[in-house]
């Protein structure tokens, strides 16, 4: 893995983005993300942001830098979401790995804009779903994440949105709403919700469109 | 069409802006009043106090964004305009929190609609709490005023398909309905309100007040974080700030203090608790951050046989407050009822979901109608609100606990909501609630609603007005400020926001706040120039 402790620590990164690039990359947070206190008193290696990955042996575009997601992280998310998104997601394969590998970029960047509070939250609730014990005793995931079916990943969805534990609801609808908001909020995909995207008349006569 | 922008125009003109991103080195300011926040209540305070000749100097911990930045996309808007990038919810998580947080705070990304405190809410404040000054009447000329101020009328123009299939319920139902007052001028009825309005028509605090104190030689600091409050004896000496970086969120390390003779707390009903429980403000009576309120809010979705686009037009003009005060003012809660805009990103986010039935709900957008219904919080004893907070690294949290009280006002409005859906020709109702099926017909959608388990997370709550934790009334031992928001025990500091109500409105409450701050403001300019 990748550590890149500068990264975080300077923050003339930030400054260095411009206005434009930071809002188009910044997601829109998971909406009312759930928080989950679990202590599962997690730590070490895999805590450090993926920074940004080699395109070589990943799925991901070396362009962008991650900023909270662990590369424990991102293979979680890439075992969730195609039971997420289900359909949704492209058949031919170098569309969809680049629509996961885009997803999770969003949910990256999204998670940057929470603040430290839920950032701990969000974190907890990682750890405890990729560190093996509580992966198998919480989530009851037997297989590692990259060896996770879609099946297995919806199975575990399922049983965390039934469960009668509301931990376990919460953390079910923190996982599917930072995925369902990076996801279907993304102009690439509005229109599996039939959302033309704004009136086309609008943007041709509003100044901010103009010398784009 | 309103394309001269307001905000570039007095930028270039010379307004006295400092972005806290860019400051280097540590620095100490001064002036007549500081005014923490930039929304409803401080935009409208700085105003008043510049124009009677008084310095001010504003602070905002959001950053300023305006038309060049608002481009109508969610996932943009949402990361930067909204606190927390719209993750805010309460301390166990089960309540989503929708709230501003850039200039112009809350209503930045409002919906427009713009109540006047009902008169049953002022009369039970005067009763209740010892606020007689604030009767309808003594009221009624500070609502004209921000009325006209910020262009408030009920909306004109047609209402989208989406708020007219409240209307129809209504209509079938006999239910009451009424037309919304809007903000707005030279509306271009778009609907995107939520992501900070694209064509100027919003007349919020960032196109109205703000503009008006900078007009006058206010300061206005943004990216700056009010820390701390600190007094010297009895009075606020300065304030502590932590400038952010140009990302908004990290604290670049470089702090300023501020000087005034008056200190006035308009950082919201989170924001303004949160300030004075880090700060060194006496509290003899332990009421800093108790009694908040949210107006919690449920919702029902339907499907609906003719295409509704949800995503266009002005999101709220209809409303109904049938069941609002029809069990009485302190009665069983009552229920004011609106729809919500839905996005493709909010819908997602606001539908619980995965998978195939996310996906074949999600493509149904175009034809979904949604009703929300607000609670009516405070007005009873088994609603006593909930308790704001502080985690370890100083921010706010809100403690929110979910009655028994209101999960009865709850179930009660998850029935009116279907029966409306359904009466308007709904195809199918489902509610939002991790067990809810869509329901076909009425009398399935009523027997889930009475079989589903109340309980949090299950349901999906959310709140998008904040209200309390620095409730007003006459008797320091049970309140924060008096009537006119002074503080009971610190003479130089006042509170001009949502916060000082000493119970939810019963409406959306921006036109409160507005109101209050305005008649606040004008004493407190009277009272520091003499």
């Amino acid at each position: 893995m990748n550590d890149n402790p500068e990264v975080r620590s300077v923050p003339s990164d930030f400054a260095n983005l411009d206005r434009r690039s930071f809002l188009k990359t910044g997601l829109g947070g998971a909406l009312f993300l759930g928080t989950v206190s679990v202590t599962a008193g997690l730590s070490g290696c895999g805590s450090t942001p993926a920074g940004r990955i080699s395109a070589v042996g990943t799925r991901m575009d070396a362009s962008y830098e991650f900023r909270f997601l662990t590369p424990d992280d991102i293979q979680l998310f890439e075992a969730l979401l195609p039971a997420m998104i289900g359909p949704g997601l492209p058949e031919q394969p170098h569309a969809r790995r680049m629509a996961i590998a885009g997803t999770i970029e969003r949910i990256d960047a999204g998670i940057h804009n929470f603040g430290a509070a839920n950032q701990k939250e969000l974190r907890r609730l990682f750890d405890l779903l990729n560190f093996g014990l509580t992966r198998v005793t919480i989530a009851r995931v037997w297989s590692s994440w990259p060896n996770v079916t879609a099946e297995e990943a919806n199975a575990f969805l399922e049983r965390w949105r039934t469960s009668g534990i509301g931990l376990f609801n919460n953390g079910y609808i923190a996982l599917t709403k930072i995925s369902n908001v990076a996801f279907y909020g993304y102009e690439d995909f509005w229109h599996l919700s039939g959302y033309p995207g704004p009136p086309q008349w609008a943007v041709d006569a509003l100044p901010q469109f103009q010398n784009a | 069409m309103q394309l001269k922008d307001r905000i570039a125009q007095g930028l270039e003109s010379g307004w006295k802006v400092t972005d806290g991103a860019t400051l280097t080195e540590n620095r100490t300011l001064e002036a007549d009043v500081v005014v923490i926040g930039t929304g409803a209540g401080g935009g409208t305070t700085a105003e008043i106090l510049a124009k009677s000749g008084l310095s001010v100097i504003l602070v905002e911990e959001g950053r300023l964004y305006y038309q060049k930045d608002f481009k109508m996309d969610e996932l943009s808007a949402y990361a930067s305009l909204y606190q927390e990038g719209m993750s805010r919810v309460t301390k166990d998580g089960a309540i989503a929190i929708l709230q501003g947080r850039c200039v112009g705070g809350s209503t930045t990304v409002n919906w427009t609609s713009s109540f006047r405190t009902p008169d049953a809410t002022l009369n039970y404040w005067a009763e209740r709490f010892g606020l007689d000054a604030l009767a309808p009447d003594a009221m009624a000329p500070w609502f004209d005023g921000r009325e006209q101020r910020h262009n408030m009328e009920p909306w004109a123009v047609k209402p989208n398909v989406n708020n007219d299939i409240l209307r129809q319920g209504c209509e079938q139902l006999g239910y009451s309905w009424q037309v919304i007052p809007r903000n707005v001028k030279g509306c271009w009825n778009l609907g995107y309100c939520g992501v900070g309005c694209p064509t100027n028509a919003k007349q919020g605090a960032l196109l109205t007040t703000v503009p008006g104190a900078l007009d006058n030689d206010a300061h206005l600091i943004h990216g700056l974080r009010a820390d701390k409050l600190v007094m010297n004896q009895d009075r606020v000496d300065h304030l502590q700030a932590s400038a952010m970086a140009a990302d908004g969120i990290t604290p670049s390390g470089v702090t300023v203090t501020l000087k005034a003779r008056h200190f006035v707390a308009a950082a919201s009903a989170i924001g303004t608790p949160g300030l004075l429980l880090r700060s060194d403000i006496p509290d003899p009576h332990n009421r800093i951050g108790k009694r908040s309120f949210i107006h919690p809010v449920n919702a029902c979705v339907a499907e609906m046989p003719e295409k509704v686009e949800p995503f266009y037009g002005a999101p709220q003009s209809i409303y109904s407050d049938h069941f609002n005060f029809s069990g009485g003012v302190d009665g069983p809660v009552g229920y004011k009822l609106e729809v919500p805009p839905l996005h493709p990103a909010m819908s997602s986010g606001v539908i619980p979901g995965h998978g195939d039935i996310q996906i074949n709900t999600m493509a149904r957008l175009p034809w979904m109608n949604s009703v929300i219904a607000l609670l009516r919080d405070g007005f009873h004893p088994d609603s006593p609100g909930g308790t704001i907070g502080l985690r370890d690294d100083g921010s706010p949290y809100l403690d929110y606990p979910v009655t028994d009280y209101l999960w009865d006002g709850l179930r009660r409005a998850f029935h009116t909501m279907a029966e409306i859906q359904f009466a308007a020709g709904a195809k199918r109702v489902r509610l939002m609630h991790l067990d809810s099926d869509w329901y076909t017909t009425l009398a399935d959608a009523k027997a889930a609603i009475d079989q589903l388990p109340m309980e949090l997370h299950r349901v999906r709550l959310f709140t998008a007005h904040q209200m309390g934790g620095c409730g007003m009334g006459a008797n320091p031992e049970e309140s924060v400020v008096n009537g006119f928001g002074e503080h009971h025990h610190v003479g130089n500091l006042s509170v001009h926001d949502a916060s000082i109500f000493p119970t939810s409105i019963g409406a959306n409450p921006q036109l409160s706040v507005y109101a209050l701050s305005a008649r606040n403001s004008t004493r407190l300019a009277n009272r520091l120039k003499t």
